[in-house]
């Protein structure tokens, strides 16, 4: 279960950190479009679409890695004092009762919105260059899969800690830095302490 | 139930799930559509043909919603900035800012701590975000200002109220997702933002330096050569080397949006490329801090703008049941004048600011109050700057202080968590006393963007 549970949150792991490359590409289309137009009064057809496209792909994509890293935002006051099977508990129950009605709408909407856009080859009104955008649609049925299937990942956590008491380890990742420096702060405690143990024991 | 009585149901089931510590933006999304599938549905014509369980129109509202957070044009800058101060966060750059300033300052009372003070609010500004910068400070500044003999409490609250600064002063990502929920110009928010912002900054400045004048004892006068020493070189060359590059990447973005050259997205962009190539100018570059800032600038742009999807929806629905008009009843009830309903809404919000971040607080509570501000004939720009301020306190006040909690972090261990809540007090007093001046000239935000704007 663990194996299955890892691999979901690799794929989405994977799926938002490709995506994240997105930033890479909006800022040099943006800042391209900053110099033809102020330097060579040449603004660019395609900048305007670029921006928002990679910016809806970014962080609709990243969606799913977000939730398999806990990122999003919960008003954990009184959670954090609960047990971990407790807090396991009450999450799987809204799991089911918000985020799955939820999610799953947004799929099968998502999925009629986009197939009309795409019957009708839609193009985007805001262009200059009458972009298209009805294959750009399509990013939130995908986005909301992902974020679906991570669902299940927290599903079996939830599981897992209601089971054995504690929540399952995530994989490693990046961190912000400041969760980096204060563990690393609170591992060197931990060395000195260990070393002072040691040195007692040798008195 | 009659419909404004299901909407009060609704924001009631809200808060209550709030409190069990569910991801915010899936408990929107989630309530919004089930009420939102109650308020379409229609049992006189449910199982007709064309009416089936999936032909309610809330489908359509849900995917047209997140379709607009998809789509707009200001939210695109919100990765932008995110990525420019994950990059400086990497470029190795405090250390030099921070010792530079001290130098430059060595004159002045408590020179340290003013150094600290300009290194957190310049640092800030340019990243916008908290942790990195109080936790930076918190390895950095912190430990020399306790082995100068400064005070702990005296040092602690310098950092923390200082490290908050960023999220006021522009090009702020907190202003730009404000201007977004209360549909407010972002450009004009930066203009109403810099001299609020200034004033809060200078106001910290100020009792830094009195209080050490008066007591000296809280911060012993550091031997002014070594820190002159330590730049081993002119304080004039250790400036332009590391404050000056720092200063020039903020003012040309905010410059940028304020005179109209670019859209706050294209002068974010450019503040991309420009963090990277002052980080690739500090040898800090290196490929996997590059990976580090992009895979958590995903991270955090969709944990934001997610949250926007969910709140988008559930407010529509809200809305559509008349939540909105039950809730600004309720207060013009009260029979308010403008003054009073100021207070309690910044109240509101200094409270909410105890349990919950900013994004929540600016994305789901503060669009309620706007609605009412016509009423009362307050400018949504001078609420949010207004808002700006208070929010400064959220990040101070316990339980979820989340600066103080980054600092003791990585402070030693005899240094006590209370001995920084006591030394951050000081500076939410100042910060009431800026929302006073603010209220009382708020030409003070207000000049600003009748200038750029006419």
């Amino acid at each position: 279960m663990r194996d299955f549970l890892f691999s979901i949150d690799r794929i989405s792991a994977w799926m938002g950190k490709a995506f994240g490359w997105c930033i890479m590409i909006g800022a040099v289309g943006s800042t391209w479009e900053v110099i033809s137009t102020k330097m060579f009064r040449a603004p660019t057809p395609w900048a305007y679409d670029l921006s928002y496209m990679m910016y809806g792909c970014l962080f609709m994509m990243a969606g799913a890695y977000a939730l398999s890293r806990d990122a999003h935002v919960r008003g954990d006051v009184f959670y954090r004092l609960l047990k971990p099977k407790s807090q396991a508990r009450i999450e799987l129950t809204l799991y089911f009762l918000f985020f799955f009605p939820g999610i799953l709408a947004l799929m099968y909407a998502g999925t009629d919105y986009a197939w009309e856009s795409w019957t009708l080859r839609e193009r985007s009104v805001m262009s200059i260059a009458w972009f298209p955008i009805f294959h750009f649609k399509f990013i939130i049925p995908i986005a909301a899969f992902f974020v679906f299937l991570q669902g299940i990942a927290q599903v079996i956590r939830c599981v897992i800690c209601m089971k054995e008491g504690a929540w399952p380890a995530h994989l490693h990742d990046v961190e912000e830095l400041e969760t980096t420096l204060v563990h690393a702060r609170e591992d060197e405690q931990e060395t000195a302490d260990d070393l002072g143990v040691k040195t007692g024991s040798a008195d | 139930m009659t419909d404004p009585q299901v909407a009060i149901l609704m924001l009631t089931a809200f808060i209550f799930v709030i409190m069990l510590g569910f991801p915010i933006c899936f408990t929107l999304v989630g309530m919004g559509m089930g009420f939102g599938y109650y308020y379409y549905f229609n049992a006189a014509t449910f199982g007709t043909p064309g009416h089936g369980i999936f032909d309610n129109q809330i489908f359509d509202l849900l995917v047209n919603r997140t379709y607009s957070v998809i789509s707009n044009d200001i939210l695109t800058a919100v990765p932008m900035f995110l990525f420019m101060g994950y990059i400086l966060e990497r470029a190795n750059i405090i250390d030099r800012l921070f010792f530079s300033l001290m130098a430059a300052a060595r004159h002045l009372p408590a020179a340290m701590a003013v150094a600290a003070l300009a290194t957190c609010a310049i640092f800030s500004t340019a990243t916008g975000i908290i942790g990195a910068v109080v936790t930076l400070m918190g390895l950095l500044a912190f430990p020399s200002m306790l082995k100068a003999n400064y005070d702990t409490s005296f040092a602690a609250g310098v950092i923390c109220a200082g490290g908050c600064l960023g999220i006021l002063i522009p090009p702020s990502i907190m202003l730009l997702v404000y201007s977004v929920s209360a549909s407010v110009s972002p450009v004009q928010l930066y203009a109403g933002a810099i001299l609020p912002g200034f004033m809060l900054a200078g106001l910290y400045m100020l009792y830094v330096i009195g209080r050490a004048t008066i007591n000296p004892a809280l911060a012993p006068k550091v031997n002014a050569e070594e820190a002159a020493e330590i730049l081993g070189s002119n304080v004039i060359i250790a400036l332009l080397t590391s404050f000056f590059p720092l200063a020039i990447l903020i003012l040309f973005v905010l410059g940028a949006i304020l005179l109209g050259w670019a859209t706050p997205t294209e002068a974010a962009a450019t503040g991309c490329i420009g963090s990277l190539a002052l980080a690739y100018g500090y040898k800090a570059l290196t490929w996997d801090r590059l990976r580090e800032a992009v895979y958590l600038c995903a991270r955090t742009s969709a944990m934001v703008c997610w949250l926007f999807v969910g709140s988008w929806t559930f407010s529509s629905v809200f809305s559509l049941l008349g939540g909105h008009s039950v809730v600004e009843h309720f207060v013009l009830g009260m029979n308010l004048d403008p003054v009073a309903f100021l207070i309690l809404a910044q109240v509101i919000i200094f409270l909410l600011g105890w349990p919950l971040e900013w994004s929540e607080i600016i994305i789901i509570f503060v669009p309620i109050f706007l609605p009412m501000l016509p009423h009362f004939g307050v400018d949504p720009l001078f609420f949010g700057i207004l808002v700006a301020l208070n929010l400064q306190t959220s990040f101070l006040t316990p339980p979820m202080a989340m600066a103080a909690y980054y600092l003791k972090g990585v402070s030693p261990p005899h240094v006590q968590l209370v001995e920084i809540f006591r030394g951050v007090m000081p500076y939410l007093v100042m910060v009431f006393i800026a929302m006073t001046i603010l209220y009382n000239f708020p030409e003070i935000a207000l000049y600003l963007p009748k200038i750029v704007y006419g």
